[in-house]
């Protein structure tokens, strides 16, 4: 996978790609050869500049925001149900409105968001931690490791999902740990699969001969020389996963097997508040809101840290905007 | 190629197996579906009754034995729940499901691969912005919520097309919109990106200064080289819709196989549940190897060496 | 131009997905979907939406509510049948019936009655019925649900006399063969059948299994022909979808809809039968101290709820069968909202050793009915200001079903089930031996003098009968508090416009199409 925010026109003698024998070298924002830092580089792209923010907000949210809303969250009140947001006429607390038993919308967010975070982001850690690691190791060796690999990739996604969710959930015990495993274990090959890809192919790039040639050992080799390279597109494909895992973790609790009550996470909010979605539409727009605004920030600073790790690339963020957009016509190209 | 196919076939046989016998272990393990289909207050005599017609109380491996016996008899099992035979179940449910899938990962190719393009012709620039971020929201709107709101304001505001059910096209239209639209966002990235990759080799400026029209430039050569990663994560994603249309099935109330497995697990039939798993299993390794030969088709490099002589 | 790569065929990448897409548009053409159109049906045929698709309509297991709504007096017929608002027995297929001795009942069968297969209907195939039923080792439901563990002696006396003869004294067997669909002697007396022969007044045309079933009138019915000629049944889970083909004009009658559906003025409330209580188990401490039990019943707002969560439409219960049921006692007033009672109680019980700190696990299954996950979590509230520790344990319903009926789930500690209770039959027996007896088979406990109760009521008959079990519910909540009542509930059905059908007790579990007429 190489997507990439940089524009067509690639100035001359350089290539889209790592060129060849120039051996990667792991990033590191240093101002003393001239190049800006990561954060100043961040500055310059607005969206990216918002999008990290945000995520920063959610993250801030999720860390401090329960202790802060205290009981919010879990206290009742049945005369209080369904109370329409966007007024302070019953306190700041209600400002978002009201649940079904009438607690706070905005405390159950907050507290929502930690669930929801403490679900998403290991899910993510582990399947790409363990499914690159593996995936490089099959890609760099070949040969057999490479065949089992794959099957065993191909056994993990033909298995349903479900199945293996209601079973470790109910045969031990529903816990969020659980789901974590499950999502973690069913996202394994999407890493594996792509991690063996580009380690194949780079296996036969003259940097890794070299580096061979040198006595280096494998895991050195991986170490140093395949995972820096491969890494980008699996941070890409990480932050896709991200989305996509607070998406299954909301369609797990429409099935009625993911976060179970008392505890509350984005998804459990959608799920629970689609039966009110005619009369109570802030139950399960606001959660769904912020599960999209997450993903859509998580997916433009990934696409942004896409290039600024990437060292071939990170000198077109550092161009004034203009240039970026620049695009030589067809037509004056032609003699 | 033909050599090629045949060892992928062989070395998905074992992948298979483990497949099924992983499911045959795990269904086991839920315990004993005696409550679930006798009656309340049912004596334990009953319920030996029960465990003994069903073979339950056999070791597990015997249990497999009979299982794996009965499979190459072409005998699959009956419901727990209906007594009907397994695999006319999961067979009758099985073509909804692939019909959908299948339209839908057309549909989302063909959206994505014209949008993408549209979107790489002028990278950064505003039309990249806005299906950026149109393909990113797309990406990231949980489907049961969208299914529902989708009846609610085309089938009962509006009254376009029926809320849910099989029959007649506009019927096919919310599910479908419902499937379509996360691997249409995902796609519309991965079509993107490539294509801005593709179009920026030194191929196709000379293509260009060669006197190619723009649309000839972009598609046949930039999209044939941008064509493979889309594949790949086209192929995943299609994967996913097989195993994964559970929800829309539910709500829409589309007979397939998604639906066929969540009730058997939730009702621990297991005959069922082995059979149309083994069913959907079957499918995703031949739609794997369908995309790895396609994959082949398209990028020369990757094609196995044949030797001609 | 020649084009870059050396392709053998000249297949470019758009062409893969120009073919694929035409092999899937033909493939969809002979889809497997119906291509009859959707909406708008005949104005003869009544469209049904039901939650589930009914796993068989086998006549033997019509008390399961999901086989019974479709099968029961639509396609097969009882010998007697109980009308659900005056709660007396009816002549059906059989037109009288008496006790001619302590164990025996004598029935005069209907002349003139013929099954849709042309057979006709005689005390032969009605003495096969019970027997097939009741007797023989297909394990049908019913004989579980209504008839335990006792086989019955039955006898064609002739072609219209039936006898039947119980093992023990029992007074309400005409109630119980309500429960009965009647079969011809052609049925399968060795495997259940998916699709009964009854006589009833609809005959099934078809099961399109998966999508939908199809009934019609046949012209051989002994009765008045039904107003609607055809009736079709389809499912859905979401009970939002099920609302939106009713204001869609997709269907004309929606089962088991939620009050949050917005279905407005095309929902018809009706009392379901259905009564919702906490069930708890007393062998395990902390509930095993009365005390404690009494305060559960005291914690709870029942008023509170039913206002809040079910716009005021169930009633608040004081024992587990509401009215129109034989031995309901309507002078129970039940257990009022007293929050300070209930933790003085608590307080009283911790002064007296009584771990009160100990875990009560409150198991819940979900989506039992509307509203259960709101519920669940107001009573895990309730309880938890009365000074206990509650734990919520939202289950799916095989796993739900170990803490149910026994044998019960071990080492679970002290549970409180959350239980949703439907009695069908309108005799509080039904409920009563299940629910209370030490070794009913959803009863946590008992006390032998309680057992000795409802043996007794067991037997008795008429004003008797209904005595001794409204005794019953007044000891249970006095000295055994197995139960703390939630309320009895009301359900909601989807009706359009064009058919007129007013909704009893037992709609939910035997909807009669053939009461359903078109509006003038």
């Amino acid at each position: 996978m190489t997507s990439s925010l940089t524009d067509g026109a690639a100035p001359e003698g350089q290539e889209e790609r790592q060129p060849a024998g120039q051996p990667p070298t792991r990033n590191a924002p240093d101002f003393r050869d001239g190049q800006p830092g990561l954060f100043r580089l961040l500055l310059k792209d607005r969206f990216a500049a918002v999008a990290a923010f945000v995520l920063l907000l959610v993250g801030l949210t999720a860390l401090v925001g329960p202790a802060l809303m205290g009981d919010l969250a879990t206290k009742q009140n049945l005369l209080f149900a369904n109370k329409a947001p966007f007024t302070m006429a019953h306190g700041w607390e209600y400002f978002l409105g009201s649940d079904s038993l009438g607690r706070s919308m905005l405390a159950r967010l907050v507290v929502a968001s930690r669930t929801t975070l403490s679900v998403a982001l290991p899910a993510v850690a582990v399947a790409l931690l363990i499914g690159s690691l593996w995936g490089v190791w099959a890609g760099y060796h070949r040969g057999w490791r490479e065949n089992v690999s794959m099957r065993v990739a191909d056994v993990i996604m033909s298995f349903p999902s479900l199945l293996l969710a209601v079973v470790v959930l109910y045969v031990f015990s529903p816990s969020a740990a659980n789901i974590v495993l499950i999502l973690a274990l069913t996202r394994i090959p999407i890493y594996l699969r792509t991690a063996r890809a580009e380690s194949a192919e780079l296996q036969s790039r003259t940097f890794v001969d070299a580096a061979r040639t040198f006595g280096a050992k494998p895991n050195a080799i991986i170490f140093r020389h395949v995972i820096p390279v491969v890494l980008p597109t699996l941070l890409t494909l990480a932050t896709l996963e991200f989305c996509y895992v607070m998406l299954a973790e909301s369609s797990l609790s429409f099935l009625g097997i993911g976060i179970q009550p008392p505890d509350v996470s984005w998804g459990l909010m959608v799920s629970q508040g689609r039966q009110y979605l005619q009369t109570a539409w802030w139950l399960s727009i606001f959660p769904g809101v912020a599960i999209v605004v997450t993903t859509i920030a998580a997916n433009v600073l990934a696409a942004w840290l896409r290039i600024a790790t990437d060292p071939a690339q990170r000198w077109r963020l550092a161009l004034p905007r203009k240039r970026l957009i620049a695009r030589i016509p067809a037509k004056e190209a032609q003699p | 190629m033909l050599t090629y196919l045949r060892k992928r076939i062989i070395s998905s046989a074992l992948p298979l197996v483990v497949v099924v016998v992983g499911v045959f272990a795990l269904a086991r393990m839920t315990g004993n579906p005696a409550s679930l289909y006798l009656p309340l207050n049912a004596t334990q005599q009953m319920r030996d009754d029960f465990t003994a017609r069903n073979g339950l109380d056999q070791p597990l491996l015997v249990q497999m034995a009979d299982y794996f016996g009965g499979v190459l008899r072409l005998d699959f099992g009956q419901s727990l729940r209906t007594g009907q035979d397994a695999a006319a179940m999961a067979l009758r449910a099985f073509p909804a499901t692939l019909q959908l899938a299948a339209t839908t990962m057309v549909l989302a190719v063909v959206l994505a691969v014209i949008v993408g393009c549209w979107a790489a012709l002028k990278p950064n620039g505003v039309a990249d912005r806005i299906s950026s971020f149109i393909s990113m929201a797309a990406a990231s709107i949980p489907d049961f919520w969208l299914a529902i709101v989708g009846i609610w304001i085309f089938a009962i505001t509006l009254g376009w097309v029926p809320t849910s059910g099989v029959s007649g096209a506009s019927a096919w239209v919310l599910p479908i919109a419902t499937l379509l639209l996360r691997p249409f966002g995902v796609l519309v990235q991965i079509v993107r990106g490539s294509m801005v990759s593709a179009l920026s080799e030194p191929y196709i400026k000379l293509a260009r200064s060669r006197g190619a029209g723009e649309l000839r430039v972009v598609t046949h050569h930039a999209l044939r080289n941008a064509a493979a990663p889309a594949l790949t994560v086209a192929g995943d994603l299609t994967v996913g819709l097989v195993n994964g249309a559970v929800v829309v099935e539910t709500i829409f109330g589309w007979p397939g196989i998604g639906k066929l497995m969540i009730d058997s697990i939730l009702q621990r039939d297991f005959a069922v549940l082995q059979a149309a798993v083994l069913l959907t299993a079957v499918a995703i390794f031949a739609l794997n190897i369908l995309i790895d030969m396609g994959y082949a088709l398209l990028d020369a490099r990757v094609r196995p060496v044949t030797v001609k002589a | 131009m020649t084009s870059s790569s050396k392709l053998p065929f000249q297949a470019t990448a758009l062409r893969w997905p120009a073919l694929a897409a035409v092999a899937v548009f033909g493939l969809s053409a002979c889809s497997v979907a119906n291509s009859d159109s959707a909406g708008g049906g005949a104005a003869d045929t009544v469209r049904v939406v039901l939650g589930q698709e009914p796993p068989t309509l086998e006549a033997c297991e019509s008390n399961l509510t999901s086989t019974g709504v479709v099968v029961r007096s639509n396609v097969t017929e009882p010998l007697i049948e109980r009308n659900p608002q005056s709660g007396e027995l009816e002549p059906k297929l059989a037109t009288e019936w008496k006790a001619t001795s302590n164990t025996e009942w004598t029935l005069k069968l209907r002349e003139g009655v013929n099954f849709q297969d042309g057979t006709p209907f005689n005390a032969e195939a009605a003495a096969f019925t019970i027997d097939r039923a009741v007797n023989s080792k297909l394990g049908c439901n019913v004989e579980g649900y209504v008839f335990g563990d006792a086989d019955l002696d039955v006898k064609a006396v002739d072609a219209t006399t039936l006898t039947v003869t119980t093992p023990e004294p029992d007074p309400i067997l005409p109630l119980r063969l309500s429960f009965l669909e009647v079969v011809p002697t052609s049925t399968s007396t060795t495997e259940k059948v998916r699709e009964p022969i009854g006589t009833g007044p609809y005959k099934i045309d078809s099961w399109d299994a998966g999508q939908k079933i199809s009934l019609s009138s046949w012209d051989g019915y002994w009765g008045d022909k039904p107003a609607y000629a055809k009736a079709e049944y389809q499912w859905r889970s979401e009970s939002s979808v099920r609302a939106a083909m009713i204001t869609s004009g997709e269907a004309d009658v929606a089962m088991g809809l939620s009050p949050d559906d917005n279905i407005g003025d095309l929902g018809v409330d009706y009392p379901n039968n259905e009564t919702v209580a906490l069930r708890m188990d007393a062998n395990e401490a902390p509930l095993n101290d009365i005390r404690i039990r009494q305060a559960v019943n005291f914690a709870i707002d029942k008023e509170g709820i039913v206002n809040s969560l079910y716009q005021g439409k169930h009633q608040v219960a004081a024992q587990l069968v509401p009215e129109g049921i034989v031995g309901h006692n309507s002078g129970l007033k039940g257990w009022p909202f007293d929050l300070e009672k209930a933790k003085s109680l608590v307080a009283e019980a911790k002064a007296d050793g009584v771990d009160t700190a100990k875990q009560i696990s409150l198991v819940v299954r979900s989506a039992q009915f509307p509203k259960i996950t709101e519920l669940a979590q107001v009573l895990q509230e309730q309880l938890s200001q009365a000074g206990l520790n509650v734990k919520l344990k939202m289950l799916e319903t095989s796993q739900h079903l170990t803490y149910q009926v026994r044998p019960f789930a071990e080492d679970e500690g002290a549970v409180a089930l959350m239980t949703q209770h439907g009695n069908q039959a309108g005799d509080a027996a039904f409920t009563v031996d299940q629910y209370m007896l030490s070794t009913g088979a959803q009863s946590y406990f008992g006390t032998p003098e309680f057992d000795a109760m409802i043996r007794k009521a067991d037997a008795a008959s008429g004003d008797a009968r209904q005595k001794a079990f409204e005794e019953i519910f007044a000891y249970q909540n006095d000295k055994v508090v197995q139960f703390a009542h939630i309320s009895h509930q009301t359900g909601i059905l989807g009706k359009a416009k064009s058919v007129s059908y007013t909704p009893n007790s037992s709609s939910g579990d035997e909807l009669r199409i053939s009461e359903m007429t078109p509006a003038s």
